[in-house]
């Protein structure tokens, strides 16, 4: 379980993350969304301890994370957004420098290696440094990486951005199939259809602030699960109903240009950004 | 042991870049050797230069090979591509980490430092490396690479690691004892000049290759470096707010 309490960073005057509080239960896929600058990658550097955090404490399975923390860290793996590896070394080489860092036996680092970019379809470039890898590589190479130590916490930093559809499908099932394995896994991600798919719950930050926590289906039952799409000139506009009744009875009423859909996950994110947008202009 | 890890690391990058890192290693000193060693016949305390020129141009290898090794290598590391937050987040305890950068700057500078020693050994010099020698160096390297990897933790741009090459290396290359004695040098500065690393370690070397003892007090303020130093490295990596 990552329970995190109070957790705030500062840069200077700037808060990044600001008295963040949530408790992620063992084997949950959660989803951590929000704006550009929300702060979630911020979170991500604190849960992996490469920034400490200003005020506030993050514990797993009880015991307090830090950087002296080596039992805790051990069952920790990130992806980050950005490709935080050697650039010069060899897909090997990374995979044997990953085993090495978490004390795995040189047997085990050969089989895990060979396995997992066989899994990933990057067998082939093994020999291959990875400053001329594409970037969708790079970020399978992640993957790779960060599935080597067999984790139980999983922390994935925007994981699928840059990949094409098919790749990003792909990394989907992946995640499904970690997931079913029982790891616990936290995510950031601009793709909020990609939440929407695969987290059992999901909180929406802003401004490092938490605005709210909940299953998808819960978040979107708020809002209401059908949606009026209406295109009046240039602007899109919405609206949300409890019921189907309710969303076809205003829909009559409606234009030419008006369509009924389900409410996604994304509509709240909109909303929700969206009012407290407005409300900060205020 | 993470220090291995490390050490492995930094054997990967050696034999990748193997010409590059021992052409870089012998170009400057040798230029240095052919120029005022061989090209400017002179003496110094008596005897030819060159027998005060080599000891200096060893230990300012070592100095340089370390520092280098682990300057740029950590500052791109933690600033360029990132690399460090794959160790920060790792079970490796980052004292080992820490120690296996310093261990591997020092053994890059020992190597450095050996290549000199290697280049000058058909001149008949009559001066003498022994295993003082070897240590010297290898204590040398090791200060140096504590230096640099506190610097690499303090910079703020990948591009900065040269910058310190320019404001610190280059200055006690050329006043540290290397080419020309500190005794020659006005009351306060040259006191400060001793009590730098590399004079010290030049002196050191000197007193080896003439025969003698290396001195108690040289070792003395090159482990006081080093405490210095490893201290405030083990403390930014465990407490640095944003590493």
């Amino acid at each position: 379980m990552i329970e995190i309490t109070n957790l705030t960073k500062k840069f200077d005057r700037f808060t990044a993350v600001d008295h963040l509080n949530l408790t992620i239960g063992t084997g949950e896929f959660f989803g951590l969304l929000g704006p550009n600058g929300a702060g979630k990658t911020t979170t991500i550097s604190m849960l992996s301890t490469v920034l400490l955090p200003t005020e506030g404490e993050i514990r797993i399975d009880g015991v307090k994370l830090d950087r002296k923390a080596s039992a805790q860290k051990r069952t920790l793996s990130v992806i980050t957004q950005e490709y935080s590896m050697r650039q010069d070394m060899t897909m090997e080489q990374v995979m044997e420098y990953q085993g090495r860092l978490y004390f795995l036996p040189r047997h085990v680092i050969k089989e895990r290696t060979q396995e997992l970019l066989e899994f990933t379809g990057l067998s082939e470039y093994r020999k291959r440094v990875v400053r001329h890898l594409s970037g969708g590589m790079k970020r399978k190479l992640m993957v790779c990486r960060a599935l080597m130590t067999e984790p139980e916490i999983l922390l994935l930093d925007e994981p699928t951005a840059g990949m094409d559809a098919f790749a990003r499908r792909q990394m989907w099932n992946l995640l499904r199939q970690l997931h079913s394995r029982g790891i616990t896994i936290l995510l950031t991600t601009h793709y909020i259809d990609e939440a929407q798919t695969l987290c059992d719950r999901v909180a929406l930050i802003h401004q490092g602030k938490l605005d709210v926590v909940d299953t998808p289906a819960a978040l979107i039952r708020s809002l209401g699960e059908f949606a009026v799409d209406e295109m009046d000139q240039d602007n899109l506009s919405s609206r949300y109903f409890g019921s189907r009744e309710e969303a076809i009875a205003y829909l009559a009423g409606a234009g030419e240009n008006a369509a009924l859909r389900a409410t996604t996950l994304e509509d709240v994110f909109v909303a929700r950004s969206g009012r407290r947008l407005s409300g900060g202009r205020k | 042991m993470g220090i291995i890890t490390v050490l492995w690391e930094k054997w990967v990058e050696f034999k990748r870049d193997f010409y590059k890192i021992t052409m870089a290693a012998m170009i400057s000193p040798l230029m240095y050797l052919l120029i005022f060693g061989m090209g400017i016949q002179t003496t110094s305390h008596g005897e030819p230069y060159l027998n005060f020129l080599i000891p200096g141009l060893v230990c300012m290898a070592t100095m340089t090979g370390s520092f280098s090794a682990v300057a740029q290598n950590m500052s791109v590391q933690r600033l360029y591509e990132k690399a460090l937050d794959q160790v920060m987040v790792s079970p490796t305890p980052l004292w080992q980490f820490i120690l296996g950068q310093i261990l591997g700057g020092s053994l890059r500078g020992f190597y450095a430092g050996g290549v000199i020693l290697l280049l000058t050994l058909p001149i008949k010099t009559g001066l003498t490396f022994n295993g003082w020698s070897v240590l010297i160096m290898l204590l040398n390297g090791t200060v140096f690479a504590t230096i640099a990897l506190v610097l690499s933790f303090l910079a703020k741009s990948y591009t900065d690691a040269p910058r310190y090459t320019a404001y610190i290396i280059t200055p006690m290359s050329f006043l540290c004892n290397t080419f020309f004695s500190t005794e020659t040098m006005p009351g306060g500065f040259r006191q400060f000049v001793s009590v730098l690393p590399l004079s010290q370690t030049c002196a050191m070397m000197r007193r080896v290759a003439a025969g003698e003892g290396p001195g108690m007090a040289g070792f003395g303020i090159l482990l006081s470096y080093l405490a210095v130093f490893s201290g405030i490295a083990v403390f930014y990596i465990y407490r640095k707010k944003n590493l």
